[in-house]
């Protein structure tokens, strides 16, 4: 289980506009893996390069523990392990049936099932007769994933892949993805703006932001330790002795009426130090994924700035 | 298969720790009872909306404390619990629920004094609400 399905070393991207990288990072084989960042942080461009479509300028990308040549992206054996939903629906295929794609595609996987494919229309009620650009954006998006799954891939790399989903077929999305991890070897890595995706799907969190890894995190660990504490100023008055800007893991402190809010990125310690000190919070909240990713870009913006 | 383990995502406990600690419970109390087989780590981890590493976690503490075994292949079974075992760990999760109130408690400044009489009245009340009423009690599940 400790196995490696994607392994980044240093690798870089140069742009005139930007840079990417230098990456270091390793999926591990049978765990979902979700990279959360703004636009224009790099996902798609690290899925890019991870694929062989880009060719990054250093470093090295090893996939299912075979390296990756860049410019040799005609090794087809390793490709038929692979699936990988883009960002974006490719606009030339507009004209064609839903059914040609599908017998265009599976030519090239041996391990086509049209069993499970049939099986993922029935699952997303897609019309196959229907031709692509006569589909909504759901049902386009729907039709694509199935594509993807049909070779029965070890490893799904999923770029946005609930973009146009409406909740329901958001919903059908994110149990299709379960039941594929339930073979116990399948790995997905997969971007998403989404917080509740990663909730449901993550088992690691990769947080890439303006072309940088802030950190890899086991996804329950992470939100179990950020927390916000409330303090009245009546209960820190009386205690004019102790010093609460020391609680462990203080990231921030913020005065309001009466008040005082602490957040702490490690919640565990800060606990058993309140007790130690006989301080009661009057209250205390875990964060969410995205009050946890505004904040570690504001710690990462105070760093860079006074380096 | 269902495990009823509720997890509260705003306690700073860690998930392992509060799944474990359930976990644990329903197995000493001879709910899942011997042999029981219980979900696969990914299936677990679906139905508790937490990570594969936290639910691997757990099964690994508890089968060092010999309270699960795994098969190869087959899966996560219910061990045999002992009378000891069960005696120690019966009350754990009452000790744990007992914390959280006192807690709770300070919170709003309550005193010792002033806690132990609102033990005493839950005790009565929630006692003699059973007495009363030989229906089942009211369970709250999804």
């Amino acid at each position: 289980m400790t196995e490696t399905a994607v392994r980044l070393s240093g690798v870089k991207l140069k742009r005139p506009n930007f840079q990417l990288g230098p990456i270091n990072l390793e999926v591990p084989r049978g765990c979902v893996t979700a990279i959360v960042g703004p636009n224009g942080s790099g996902k798609s461009s690290t899925f890019r390069m991870i694929l062989d479509v880009t060719k990054p300028d250093e470093g090295e990308i090893e996939l299912l523990g075979e390296r990756v040549e860049p410019g040799s992206s005609s090794d087809t054996a390793l490709r038929q392990r692979i699936g990988y939903l883009q960002e974006e629906s490719l606009s030339h295929e507009r004209g064609f049936r839903a059914s040609e794609k599908a017998a265009f595609v599976s030519q090239w996987y041996s391990g086509w099932d049209v069993n499970r494919y049939q099986e993922l229309l029935r699952i997303f009620e897609i019309d196959p007769s229907l031709k692509l650009g006569k589909m909504s954006k759901g049902m386009r998006r729907k039709f694509d994933l199935a594509v993807v799954l049909a070779h029965n891939p070890e490893l799904l790399i999923l770029d946005e892949p609930s973009s146009g989903l409406d909740p329901l077929a958001w919903k059908q999305m994110i149990e299709l993805l379960h039941r594929y991890m339930e073979a116990g070897y399948h790995t997905i890595l997969l971007s998403t703006h989404i917080i509740e995706e990663v909730k449901r799907l993550a088992d690691y969190i990769v947080f890439l932001v303006r072309g940088r890894v802030l950190g890899v995190y086991e996804k329950d660990e992470l939100l179990s330790s950020w927390f916000v504490y409330f303090f009245t100023d009546r209960e820190l008055a009386a205690r004019a002795d102790i010093q609460i800007e020391s609680i462990p893991g203080k990231q921030s402190l913020e005065r309001m009426t009466g008040m005082v809010k602490i957040t702490t990125d490690k919640a565990v310690e800060a606990e058993d130090w309140l007790r130690q000190q006989g301080i009661t919070a009057a209250g205390k909240q875990a964060l969410e994924l995205d009050d946890i990713l505004e904040l570690l870009v504001e710690r990462q913006r105070l760093l860079t700035r006074h380096s | 298969m269902w495990i009823p383990v509720q997890i509260n995502e705003q306690s700073a406990e860690p998930l392992y720790h509060q799944i474990k600690v359930q976990l644990r419970a329903l197995i000493v109390s001879g709910q899942l009872a011997e042999g029981t087989l219980l979900p696969s780590i990914r299936e677990f981890s679906q139905q508790v909306k937490c990570s594969v590493i936290t639910i691997r976690r757990v099964y690994q503490d508890l089968e060092n404390e010999g309270l699960l075994r795994t098969r190869q292949g087959t899966g996560t079974f219910v061990a045999k619990v002992g009378e000891q075992e069960r005696d120690r760990h019966r009350l754990d999760s009452v000790v744990k629920a007992l914390e959280e109130a006192v807690d709770a408690g300070r919170r709003v400044q309550c005193d010792e004094e002033e806690l132990r009489r609102l033990f005493e009245q839950v005790v009565k009340e929630r006692l003699s609400a059973e007495q009363n009423s030989h229906s089942q009690p009211d369970y709250e599940g999804d």
